[in-house]
C-alpha cells in the first residue's frame, strides 16, 4: 500500500516536472527573456546598435563585385548581400530605374556617401557604423557615428517642417511595444546604398522600431515616393547591440578625408603632395 | 522668562543679519534667495533637459574700460544693452569697404540675443579675476606666431588652410580662437539642446551638429593614443551639478591658443527653470601659464534646434579657394603685360 | 560721462568681436572693390546651410536674362521668425546690395535683400538703398 502511494507520488511529480519543461520551450512567437522597459513600461531602445547587413553595398539582394578603383584590391569590394527589401525589387517607374542604373555607373563621383554628406534616413540605420538611441518620454535621440549625424524624434508634436533637410523631419508615437516614426521634408540629395538607388524630394518614410530580445532590435521602413515608384514598398533588418564593455561611439567625422576629393582641383598647387589631415593619432 | 524670551528674539535677529550679509553681490541667480530646487528625471537625477540659449552679448573677455569693474550696476547695465541693441547693419554703414564685405549679410540674419549675461559681469570670463585670458607659455607664444605667420603666408593654398569652421569641420565662434567644446557664443544659432538618460547625457550643439554621448558610468577615458576634434568626454553628478570633464583633443583645434595637451572641465547647474548656468574651466600646462575660467547663464530657448547641415552644401570654401586663384591668376597677367 | 565711455566701448568691442563670428571669411570670398546693386526676379531660394542662396533672373537692356546667385545667412535665423520655404516671395521683384565674387561667377553677397521700395524681405520697415553701387545691366 505505502508502495504504490509512492509510486503514485513519484508519477505525479515527474508529471508536474514534464509539463513544467514543456513550458520552458516557448511557443514560436513568444518573446525571449524579457526586455528591459523604461519607468513608464515602453520598451526601453536605450544602447548602441549596429546592423550586420551588406545593405549599404546594395538594399537589393546582390552578388560580390570588384572595388570602384582596381589599386584598392579587395579593400572596398562590394560584400554580397541576401538584400534588406522585402519581395527584392524597388518598384521604380521606367524613367528612375535608368536613372538608378546611371548613378551606379556614375557612383564614384556621385555617392553622396563618399564625399562624408548626411547619409539621410533610412541609410543611416543600416551603414556599417554603430548608433545609439537615448530614449525619453519627449524626445528619442539618435546618434550616429558616421558624420556625427544625428536625428531628433520628437515625441510631442513639433509642428509643420520650416523646410527639407539631409536627416528629415521625425515624429514617433508608441503603438504598442512598437516605436513608430513618421519621417519627412527629406531633400533629394541622400541615396539608399552605393548602388545608386535614390529618390526624390517626396520620400516619406515610416520606421518601426520593435525590441525582440534584449540584444536585438527589428527595424522597419515603409518608402514612399510617388516621384519616382510606382508603389510604396518595405525594408526589414535586425539591429544589434553592441555589447562590448565600455563600448561608445567614436568619432568619425569625415570632412577632412575628403577635402582633397572636392577641393583638390582649386588648390594652388594640385600636384602638391598633401598629406591628408589626420586627427586621430597621438602627435606626441 | 522675558529676559530669555529676549535672548531669543536677539539671537535670531543676529543670524538673520548674518545670513543676509553672507548673500554676495553678483550672486548667480534670477531667482528669489531661496535655493531652488531642479525638477528630478525619472532615475532621480536633477534634470537639465531642454534647449537652452548660450546668446549673450557680454563679451568673453573684459574690455579695457572695465579693467577693474567685475560687474556692471543695474543702471550701466541698461545703456549697455541699449546702445549694443540698437546697433544695426542695416542701410548705409560708414564702413570701409573691406569691413563691409566682412560683415557679410544685415542684421535681419545675426541672432546674438538681446541682453547681457543676468549676472551683469563685464565678461564671461571669472577667473582669473582681472577677466581676462591668461597669457601664453614661451612654447604657447611660439606655436601661436608660426601658426599666424604661415596664416599670413599661405591663406589658401588649399582647404587645409582656412579656419576649422570654414571647413565645416568645428564650429570656432571666435575666429582661429575657438573651436568648440567649451560652447561659446556666436553669431547665431546659438542654441544646444540636453538630452538625458540614467547613464548618458546628449548634448547636440546646433552649429554643425555637434552631438557629444557622454557616459556617466564612471568608465576611463579613452587611451591618450586616440585624439577625437571633439575630445572624450567622461561626465559624473557632483551634488546637483553635472560635471564632464573632456581630454584627447587634436593639435588642430587649439581652442584659444590651447594644444593637444588641453584639458577641459565643464559644469551644469539648474538655476531655475529657464536657467542653466555653463561654467568651464580651460587648463593647458604647456600653452597656458594659468588655468581659467568662463560663466554663461544659459537661457531656455523658446523654439527648436534646427539641422545645420554645413560641409553638404559649403560652396563659400569653392568660392574662397577659387577667389585665391582668380587673384592669383590676374596677379600673373599683370605682371607679364 | 561713465555712460559716454561704456556707450563707446562697447561700440568699438562689438565691432571687433562681429567681425569674427559670421561662417567663413566672406572678405576671401567676395571683393571689396566691386560692391554691385541687382534687381531682378526672385526664381528660387535655397534654405540651406551653411548659407541660404536666393537666385535672381536679371534682365539687361539687351533683354539677355543672367541668373544670379546671393550668398545669405542660415536659414535657422528664419524659422524661429516663422518663416519657411511656404512664405517666400518666389516671383516677386527683388533688390540686391552687396559684393561681386572674387571668382568671376554670377555670385555675390546679400548685404542687403529688399523689395524695390526699400522694405526688407519679410519684414516690414524701411531700409535705405546702398549707396556707391554699380548697377548690372
Amino acid at each position: 500500500m505505502r508502495s504504490r502511494l509512492r509510486y503514485f507520488i513519484v508519477v505525479l511529480m515527474a508529471t508536474a516536472f514534464l509539463s513544467s519543461c514543456s513550458e520552458l520551450a516557448p511557443p514560436a512567437d513568444e518573446l525571449s527573456p524579457s526586455i528591459p522597459r523604461t519607468a513608464t513600461g515602453e520598451p526601453s531602445l536605450d544602447g548602441i546598435w549596429q546592423a550586420l547587413t551588406e545593405a549599404n553595398w546594395d538594399v537589393r539582394p546582390h552578388a560580390a563585385g570588384p572595388a570602384l578603383l582596381p589599386e584598392l584590391g579587395t579593400f572596398s569590394a562590394i560584400r554580397p548581400g541576401l538584400g534588406i527589401v522585402e519581395g527584392g525589387e524597388i518598384p521604380y517607374q521606367a524613367w528612375a530605374a535608368e536613372k538608378q542604373q546611371e548613378n551606379f555607373a556614375n557612383r564614384l563621383e556621385l555617392d553622396p556617401e563618399g564625399k562624408c554628406f548626411l547619409p539621410g534616413v533610412p541609410r543611416a540605420t543600416y551603414m556599417p557604423y554603430p548608433l545609439q538611441i537615448l530614449q525619453t518620454s519627449q524626445y528619442v535621440m539618435v546618434a550616429y557615428q558616421f558624420a556625427n549625424a544625428v536625428r531628433t524624434i520628437h515625441m510631442e508634436d513639433p509642428g509643420p517642417s520650416p523646410s527639407e533637410s539631409w536627416m528629415g523631419w521625425s515624429v514617433g508615437r508608441w503603438e504598442g511595444d512598437t516605436l513608430v516614426v513618421d519621417v519627412s521634408s527629406h531633400n533629394d540629395q541622400t541615396w539608399f546604398d552605393r548602388a545608386g538607388n535614390f529618390h526624390s524630394d517626396a520620400l516619406h518614410v515610416v520606421e518601426r522600431y520593435t525590441l525582440m530580445s534584449p540584444d536585438h532590435l527589428l527595424y522597419e521602413a515603409t518608402i514612399d515616393d510617388p516621384n519616382v515608384f510606382t508603389e510604396s514598398w518595405n525594408i526589414s533588418l535586425p539591429l544589434y547591440r553592441r555589447v562590448e564593455e565600455n563600448v561608445e561611439l567614436m568619432e568619425f567625422k569625415c570632412v577632412e578625408f575628403v577635402e582633397e576629393k572636392l577641393y583638390g582641383h582649386l588648390r594652388k598647387d594640385p600636384s602638391d603632395d598633401v598629406e591628408v589631415n589626420v586627427v586621430g593619432v597621438d602627435p606626441d | 522668562m522675558r529676559h530669555q524670551l529676549v535672548a531669543l528674539f536677539f539671537v535670531f535677529f543676529v543670524s538673520a543679519g548674518l545670513l543676509i550679509s553672507t548673500v554676495t553681490v553678483g550672486q548667480v541667480s534670477s531667482t528669489t534667495e531661496a535655493a531652488y530646487m531642479p525638477p528630478r528625471t525619472p532615475e532621480g537625477q536633477p534634470d537639465l533637459q531642454g534647449i537652452w540659449s548660450n546668446a549673450v552679448l557680454t563679451p568673453l573677455e573684459r574690455p579695457d574700460q572695465f579693467a577693474d569693474q567685475a560687474f556692471l550696476t543695474e543702471e550701466e547695465a541698461v545703456a549697455y544693452e541699449a546702445q549694443r541693441n540698437d546697433e544695426t547693419f542695416r542701410g548705409t554703414r560708414d564702413l570701409d569697404a573691406a569691413t563691409d564685405v566682412a560683415y557679410a549679410y544685415n542684421d535681419f540674419w545675426w541672432d546674438q540675443g538681446s541682453t547681457i549675461a543676468s549676472t551683469r559681469r563685464t565678461s564671461l570670463v571669472i577667473d582669473p579675476p582681472d577677466g581676462r585670458i591668461p597669457p601664453l607659455t614661451a612654447e604657447g607664444e611660439k606655436r601661436r606666431n608660426a601658426r599666424d605667420e604661415y596664416r599670413r603666408l599661405h591663406p589658401a593654398d588649399g582647404p587645409e588652410d582656412r579656419l576649422l569652421r570654414e571647413r565645416c569641420i568645428v564650429w570656432s565662434g571666435g575666429g582661429d580662437l575657438g573651436a568648440g567644446p567649451p560652447m561659446l557664443p556666436s553669431a547665431y544659432n546659438n542654441n544646444f539642446q540636453l538630452v538625458q538618460t540614467a547613464d548618458h547625457i546628449l548634448i547636440l550643439k546646433e552649429m554643425i551638429h555637434e552631438t557629444r554621448v557622454i557616459p556617466l558610468d564612471g568608465r576611463p577615458h579613452l587611451p591618450g593614443s586616440v585624439r577625437q576634434w571633439l575630445g572624450n568626454s567622461r561626465g559624473h553628478w557632483e551634488g546637483d551639478t553635472l560635471v564632464v570633464e573632456t581630454r584627447n583633443f587634436t593639435h588642430k583645434t587649439h581652442f584659444q591658443s590651447t594644444s593637444e595637451h588641453m584639458r577641459l572641465t565643464e559644469r551644469f547647474t539648474r538655476l531655475a527653470d529657464d536657467v542653466l548656468m555653463y561654467e568651464f574651466t580651460v587648463e593647458d600646462p604647456v600653452m597656458l601659464t594659468r588655468p581659467w575660467t568662463a560663466q554663461i547663464p544659459t537661457m531656455k530657448l523658446d523654439g527648436l534646434i534646427y539641422e545645420y547641415a554645413c560641409h553638404e552644401a559649403n560652396r563659400g570654401m569653392v568660392g574662397l579657394l577659387g577667389g585665391a586663384r582668380a587673384e592669383e591668376r590676374a596677379a600673373r597677367e599683370a605682371a607679364n603685360e | 560721462m561713465r555712460i559716454l565711455l561704456i556707450v563707446l566701448s562697447a561700440h568699438i568691442m562689438f565691432f571687433t568681436s562681429i567681425q569674427l563670428r559670421a561662417h567663413h571669411s566672406f572678405v576671401a570670398e567676395f571683393d571689396p572693390t566691386q560692391p554691385i546693386q541687382l534687381r531682378g526676379i526672385l526664381t528660387e531660394v535655397e534654405l540651406i546651410n551653411p548659407h541660404s542662396w536666393f537666385h535672381i533672373d536679371v534682365t539687361g537692356p539687351d533683354g539677355l536674362v543672367v541668373s544670379w546667385a546671393v550668398e545669405a545667412g542660415t536659414p535657422n535665423t528664419l524659422f524661429r521668425k516663422g518663416i519657411t520655404r511656404d512664405t517666400l516671395p518666389v516671383g516677386v521683384e527683388i533688390l540686391v546690395d552687396g559684393y561681386r565674387a572674387k571668382d568671376g561667377t554670377n555670385t555675390a553677397s546679400g548685404r542687403d535683400i529688399t523689395f524695390p521700395d526699400g522694405r526688407e524681405v519679410y519684414l516690414e520697415g524701411s531700409a535705405p538703398p546702398a549707396q556707391d553701387a554699380t548697377s548690372i545691366p
